[in-house]
């Protein structure tokens, strides 16, 4: 079974999570202790990840890191569809990498907030949020324009792909960062989409959708 | 071009806070979903219920003010995501605790609304707005198409002169950039420009209307009068989505070269008088609702529906469960459930059974009161609440009893609690309210023509095997309710479990005996003499009692006993409550003691 180094409250954790609820594949969450004890930095921890920082994945011996990675080699190796990760599809490829390369700066801005915030990580606040709503504006009226072309996601498909796992728990948790969404009424709706996704699992901070 | 235009009332327009404002587009307003909106420094959530019907909302729960925004939209209430309390379509009451599963709220616990009218695919409202929304001739010819919506962190005033100044090309011409522009100003919010091709004489006019979101941040709303073809669309869109935001960059940086201005404080009500304040005395039944007799038909055989509208303020919140005092026009005043969904105050509907022997309430209301009647009717009062936590509700209804069990059947349904409506009649034509009974599908079970002894038989099937958090709610005749009431003691099920709703009470009333009473917290000692009832005693010394059927059925005069033996004569409390002794219905119970000590 899938080994998952795990913090509940990390968002790139719940990334993984997420993405292995959704593709219904079983795992075992090994809790590290992220915050206050900072165990991924320990020497003990480094000898998985050199980088010191989680997710690691570890899939019967073959250990991976980085979150964005993670969710390409999970959804290559388990969606039989081949929807998630459209490796047979080199232009809905392409746009799933950018978007990816979007994720991280969603990560370093809107979710660097939220470190700030919680656990008093020593960041640029003002830089922060700054960023992402620069970057949660361009998304917002990307979205906008998907809709009305019968679209709901951020790549052009007419199915999620591992991009919208890549950037939804960035946006989803960014109140908790003082990334207020209330200019970003496109992006509200995204993230209900999400959350109407068969398998969608939740986090602290994540709430489900109701009955409908 | 010019564009006349009908604004509300001159004089008022400078204060933003008594204008029409847009705050959403309709597209924002998707099934289910909850927009989470601002204006004028004021936080709102915008909702639109199953029957289109668009909610402004302030956003804060009433309970620990947290967003309502994060909440979940069900169709027909709002829940908030902190502890659950409910909140109904329309008036915004809230229905339901949580944490108080077997008490109705009150019905003064309302959250804030604010107005809401649609009009050229935008939501409008408003803190106090006077009037309607401004109206745009060119708007109101045209087939308005929605351009997209841009937030913009500036004051709407800059935001209004970037706007004179703006440029976009006409549908016919988006790759020039050639136009002539012309501006007309349609009031402090809103302006229309038109561009005109300079080898075409093709033109478009955009009307923008700007949004107050606070005193440093607005939202640009833009309709082009005349929708494009379709094909043409999406190039339209982002040619205005390319222009505006050259505009609000331009807007952005002007705003950053002045002072920051204070940001708008809205008030933020506190509790509203009505729980703040002892309520008014209430020295006798009282009827503060007009209702219309919107629609009156035969539902079922001997059974008339009326759907009751109001002629003044919106209807009150409800709960499943909750009854209205009718005022009829020859002086009776009559008990009946509302039938109605929950969020739907849009107008109340009840269910009347002409009784064989009445004596002139159902009568009247079958044979004298029309379409168009007025009637003057109570607030919704809820004696009979349903819980929303069980894992299993078994509703049985026999006869006219089935109007509670709608509603409450309605508001189980949309929540996904497992329930099952149990309906037993004499024979098919006497089975009412086919139109809600096929919105809740299989879940309703009909029982058609039993015998007595038959009936019981299929109640002690229904009722056996009590399992955890399963609740039963039972109304009908007096006989099929003693016996639903015996099985399921019979079965195990516990007095809390089980909750009942007499029609009237058939119990011959005593009322021989004399004794005192003493109101321990108004240090009053009157006595009850016979012929008498308690209710009528403390009414005659000016104690404010409410009270509703006034024969020991509906539960309204309660209140509570601190010392002394009680007479219980009423139908309404359980077999625990009534051995607790420390309640009294004091419209037909009396006292065993010579004294009673009561808790008023």
């Amino acid at each position: 079974m899938i080994k998952l180094y795990d913090y509940e409250l990390s968002a790139n954790c719940y990334k993984q999570r997420l993405m292995m609820s959704l593709l219904d594949v079983p795992y075992e969450s090994v809790p590290v202790d992220f915050f206050p004890g900072l165990q991924h930095k320990t020497d003990e921890f480094k000898k998985i990840n050199p980088l010191g920082h989680i997710p690691v994945i570890d899939d019967d011996g073959y250990v991976l890191w980085d979150a964005h990675a993670i969710l390409v080699y999970l959804a290559a190796k388990y969606d039989p569809t081949g929807q998630w990760y459209p490796t047979s599809d080199p232009a809905l490829l392409g746009e799933t990498a950018s978007w990816l390369l979007f994720a991280e700066g969603t990560t370093n801005t809107a979710s660097a907030a939220r470190l700030y915030v919680n656990l008093s990580y020593d960041f640029d606040i003002d830089a922060c949020r700054a960023g992402a709503h620069r970057l949660f504006r361009v998304l917002d009226e990307h979205l906008w324009f998907r809709e009305r072309d019968g679209r709901d996601w951020v790549c052009s498909a007419a199915h999620p792909t591992i991009a919208d796992i890549a950037i939804f728990p960035d946006v989803v948790l960014s109140e908790e960062g003082g990334v207020s969404r209330l200019d970003y009424p496109s992006l509200r709706r995204w993230t209900d989409r999400v959350k109407a996704l068969p398998g969608f699992s939740i986090m602290p901070g994540v709430f489900p959708m109701g009955t409908s | 071009m010019t564009n006349p235009v009908t604004l509300p009332d001159p004089v008022t327009l400078p204060d933003p806070m008594t204008l029409w404002h847009p705050v959403a587009t309709m597209l924002d307003l998707p099934h289910r979903h909850i927009f989470h909106g601002q204006l004028l420094g004021r936080e709102v959530a915008i909702w639109r219920a199953d029957d289109e019907f668009i909610n402004v909302w302030e956003n804060r729960c009433l309970h620990r003010g947290v967003r309502l925004s994060i909440g979940t939209n069900d169709g027909t209430e709002l829940t908030c995501r902190y502890h659950g309390w409910r909140y109904s379509n329309r008036s915004a009451g809230c229905t339901y605790i949580p944490a108080h599963p077997a008490d109705a709220p009150a019905r003064t616990i309302c959250n804030r609304t604010f107005a809401a009218v649609e009009q050229y695919g935008l939501v409008w409202s408003g803190e106090d707005p006077i009037g309607e929304p401004p109206t745009v001739a060119s708007l109101d010819d045209g087939t308005p198409f929605t351009l997209r919506n841009l937030p913009v962190n500036a004051p709407s005033q800059i935001v209004l002169d970037q706007l004179r100044q703006h440029r976009f090309q006409p549908v016919a011409s988006l790759d020039t950039d050639d136009a002539e522009m012309t501006a007309t100003e349609i009031n402090d919010y809103a302006l229309s420009l038109t561009s005109t091709g300079t080898n075409t004489a093709e033109s478009s006019t955009v009307v923008f209307f700007v949004q107050p979101v606070d005193s440093d941040r607005s939202v640009i709303r833009a309709v082009l009068t005349e929708a494009p073809a379709e094909v043409a669309q999406l190039a339209v869109l982002r040619h205005h989505a390319a222009a505006l935001g050259k505009l609000v960059i331009a807007a952005e940086a002007a705003a950053a070269q002045m002072p920051l201005p204070e940001p708008m404080q809205a008030t933020i009500n506190q509790v509203s008088l009505a729980l703040s304040v002892m309520p008014e005395p209430m020295l006798d039944r009282q009827a503060p609702l007009r209702v219309q007799v919107a629609r009156k038909w035969t539902t079922a055989r001997d059974i008339a529906g009326f759907e009751l509208v109001s002629v003044g303020d919106p209807l009150p919140t409800f709960q499943p469960g909750a009854h209205i005092d009718v005022h009829l026009p020859n002086g009776l005043v009559r008990q009946y459930s509302l039938t109605n969904g929950p969020g739907d105050t849009s107008r109340y509907r009840i269910g009347v059974k002409l009784e064989a022997n009445s004596t002139g309430g159902s009568q009247c209301l079958h044979d004298t009161v029309r379409e168009g009647d007025v009637l003057a009717i109570s607030e919704p009062r809820n004696n009979f609440p349903l819980r929303r936590d069980s894992l299993r509700t078994v509703l049985i209804a026999g006869g006219i009893g089935v109007t509670p069990m709608l509603a409450m059947a309605q508001a189980l349904k949309p929540m996904g609690l497992a329930f099952e409506l149990h309906y037993f009649a004499q024979a098919d034509e006497h089975l009412a309210f086919e139109e809600i009974r096929a919105g809740l599908g299989d879940a309703v079970i009909t029982h058609v023509g039993l015998s007595p002894d038959e009936t019981g038989a299929e109640l002690a099937r229904l009722l056996d095997g009590y399992g955890h958090a399963n609740q039963v709610y039972i109304c009908g005749p007096g006989p099929m309710l003693e016996a639903a009431r015996t099985i399921a003691t019979a079965a195990d099920w516990p007095d809390q479990a089980v909750h009942f709703e007499y029609f009237k009470n058939t119990t011959e009333i005593d009322d021989s005996s004399s004794f005192e009473i003493a109101l321990a917290r108004s240090a009053v000692n009157l006595q009850v003499p016979a012929g008498k009832s308690i209710l009528e005693v403390l009414r005659d010394h000016g104690i404010a009692m409410p009270s509703s059927c006034e024969q020991g059925a509906c539960g309204t005069c309660v209140v509570p006993v601190m010392e002394g033996e009680i007479e219980h004569q009423d139908v309404h409390l359980k077999q625990s409550e009534r051995d607790a002794g420390d309640k009294i219905m004091t419209c037909v119970s009396r006292a065993v003691s010579d004294r009673l000590v009561l808790d008023i």
